[in-house]
């Protein structure tokens, strides 16, 4: 299969398609004030052909902050897109589509993908979409998009999930989810009086949640939503660690930008050397895959303004592009399988 | 399970006869409130699980810390033996040193042997010295004694000469001349023995000496043989130590031996903590998947009433 990325810095769905032909597929990265009309536009320009699209930053070897973006797949995908709707409430209402799409896809989890882009009430969109993909144990990689709308086939969808099934007709797809955060020192936690609605943690081991993170990090009620990009939570899966930003703080609790629930173990993280961590994920990648054809990520705004904070930003791009064609999203927060998480980047990569 | 005591929901009657989806919320209701009570209790279950984990781990740092200390004592042990090792090296070194002086004082033993046996041979060549003198003295006795014949001869001879007359006078000349030889080596016999008695007071004196000197050479080898034997006995004592020293390896090595086997005692019980330890993280781990579990139920439920409730509107 094929990757192209076309991009308009000025927002010229035009220029940004001109590079891209017969896709198969092809994802919209747009602004808020045009993307109504971009949806509208690509498919005018492609017609019939499957898209999802949101509103956020895109990026290739170059940052698209405010224009438009399109990332196209050709030439050896075969590929449903389609939406489920009224995901704030009941998304598993419109289950139906989903399983019709993954059986007229036909994917294995060797060669198939879910790449979605959700508006919101991700955890619970997650889990209804991954009902349907454990069974063929398919892996899901995607994002949150702003202004709560996402597109799909040419339509916008307000309050809905945007979901492509991916299959590389000519090799194997593997997802991927890169943490640059590591456990600080022992400080472990099991969450209580949440309000799993409002993303809010009341007490950690008992104690109210604000004081806990202030005791220890010994840093100012101002300075916890800021803290956040240098230690986050992360949610304890087993033997994978969830990333949990900090949001706002509420009263004596922790509203975060993720559903945390009674029971949840937390841990406290702290940021540890990312360059590292970010060329071994890369060789990570070029040790599961000798040819890659594409690889698509989704990077958390909070890591795009760290990255930038530390001009580390297009030396990550710069990184990210030796290992072949790379284009992605920068989300408000990162889908990996069930896991919604944030302050992470998640990747599919095609060989 | 706490739960299956739980006080029954309010049922509001519906009749059975009517087709409607409440039965469903209610089940739906009733399986949120088994959800929350199983949420709870899974708080608590960690909360357990966590104060065990760290319980466990205060056990397993409090075993390690006596591993440690038993490791320490045995380092103990380990100062002793080498303590214990210097008084050997410090007796060895006794020994080598008290081994050279005992060399030292053979040599001078053996020196003042020799310096002994020349006395006696000092003493033997003065003897005969002594005789020799005597001998000189015997013959300068018998020089004068002769001297003293040959002047009374030659006296005769002057007598004889004189009444000779003229026919005399040359012969009393010789006998003058001969008296006169007899006076001179009379002289000289006077000037050796006194030679010869300077020689013999001189020897004496030279005796006295070395008699003196060959008693004090004696008394020397007595002292010598003492401190000879005073030797043996610091090398004989520092042998004592050493024995002292191999009772105390003796000991230690022992000790070590039990020290080892409870050392090795503790490796396995920290095993089995280890263990335990895995079973602990492995259900905290498993914990932690049912806490996600637990959202993705909760949030697959939270969807149904809504669903219900759109398909069967105003029941």
């Amino acid at each position: 299969m094929k990757q192209t990325f076309g991009m308009s810095m000025s927002g010229d769905l035009k220029a940004a398609s001109k590079g891209i032909s017969r896709p198969q597929f092809i994802m919209l990265f747009s602004n808020k004030e045009q993307f109504e009309s971009h949806v509208i536009q690509l498919e005018q320009i492609f017609p019939g052909v499957p898209s999802i699209g949101c509103i956020g930053m895109s990026y290739d070897t170059r940052m698209v902050e405010k224009g438009v973006g399109l990332i196209a797949f050709s030439d050896g995908v075969s590929v449903a897109a389609n939406v489920l709707e009224e995901v704030s409430t009941m998304p598993v209402k419109y289950i139906q589509r989903l399983e019709q799409d993954v059986r007229n896809v036909n994917g294995t989890k060797e060669n198939t993908i879910c790449i979605d882009l959700c508006s919101g009430n991700d955890a619970c969109v997650l889990t209804t979409l991954y009902s349907v993909l454990k069974h063929r144990n398919i892996s899901l990689v995607g994002g949150t998009g702003d202004d709560g709308k996402v597109s799909a086939n040419g339509r916008i969808y307000y309050n809905a999930v945007a979901y492509a099934i991916v299959k590389n007709l000519n090799g194997k797809v593997k997802a991927y989810k890169e943490n640059i955060y590591h456990p600080m020192e022992n400080y472990r936690f099991i969450a209580s009086r949440t309000d799993k609605a409002k993303y809010m943690i009341g007490a950690l081991n008992g104690q109210p949640a604000k004081q806990v993170y202030q005791d220890i990090l010994h840093v100012t009620e101002q300075q916890i939503t800021t803290q956040t990009f240098k230690n986050p939570f992360g949610k304890l899966n087993g033997d994978d660690t969830c990333i949990i930003s900090i949001k706002e703080v509420t009263g004596n609790a922790l509203t975060c930008f993720r559903q945390v629930n009674d029971s949840d173990v937390l841990l406290l993280l702290e940021l540890g050397d990312y360059k590292e961590t970010v060329r071994e994920t890369i060789r990570q990648i070029q040790r599961d895959f000798s040819r890659i054809s594409a690889v698509f990520s989704v990077n958390c705004l909070f890591r795009y303004l760290l990255f930038n904070q530390n001009h580390y930003m297009q030396e990550y791009l710069n990184e990210m592009g030796k290992l072949g064609n790379h284009a992605g999203l920068v989300g408000y927060g990162e889908h990996y399988n069930n896991c919604f998480v944030n302050q992470s980047m998640t990747c599919v990569v095609f060989e | 399970m706490s739960f299956l005591h739980k006080p029954k929901q309010e049922v509001i009657k519906a009749p059975e006869t009517q087709k409607n989806l409440y039965p469903v919320l209610h089940v739906m209701s009733s399986l949120k409130d088994y959800h929350t009570d199983l949420v709870e209790k899974e708080v608590s279950s960690l909360i357990e699980i966590d104060k065990i984990g760290s319980s466990f781990g205060e056990v397993l740092t409090e075993t390690d810390e006596f591993h440690e200390q038993l490791l320490d004592f045995g380092s103990n042990f380990s100062s002793i033996e080498d303590v214990s090792a210097e008084f050997v090296t410090v007796k060895n070194t006794i020994t080598d040193s008290v081994s050279q002086a005992q060399n030292d004082v053979q040599e001078l033993k053996d020196s003042s042997a020799r310096v002994k046996t020349y006395f006696e041979e000092m003493e033997h060549t003065f003897t005969g010295l002594q005789e020799a003198i005597e001998k000189i003295k015997q013959c300068t006795d018998k020089i004068v004694s002769i001297t003293n014949q040959t002047n009374i001869l030659a006296l005769n001879a002057s007598i004889e000469a004189a009444r000779a007359g003229a026919q005399g006078r040359g012969f009393a000349v010789v006998a003058e001349q001969v008296r006169k030889l007899g006076d001179e080596i009379k002289t000289l016999t006077i000037d050796v023995n006194n030679g010869v008695h300077d020689v013999e007071q001189g020897a004496n004196h030279l005796y006295g000496n070395i008699t003196t000197s060959q008693k004090a050479l004696s008394e020397s080898l007595e002292k010598v043989d003492k401190t000879y034997q005073t030797f043996d006995e610091i090398t004989h004592s520092a042998e004592g130590a050493g024995a002292v020293h191999d009772e105390i390896s003796n000991v230690i090595g022992n000790s070590q031996d039990s020290l080892q086997t409870l050392c090795g005692f503790f490796e396995q019980i920290k095993g089995r903590y280890q263990d335990v330890m895995d079973h602990i993280t492995n259900a905290e781990r498993l914990g932690t998947t049912k806490s996600a579990m637990f959202e993705d139920i909760d949030n697959m439920m939270s969807q149904i009433p809504l669903i219900i409730n759109e398909n069967n509107p105003g029941k």
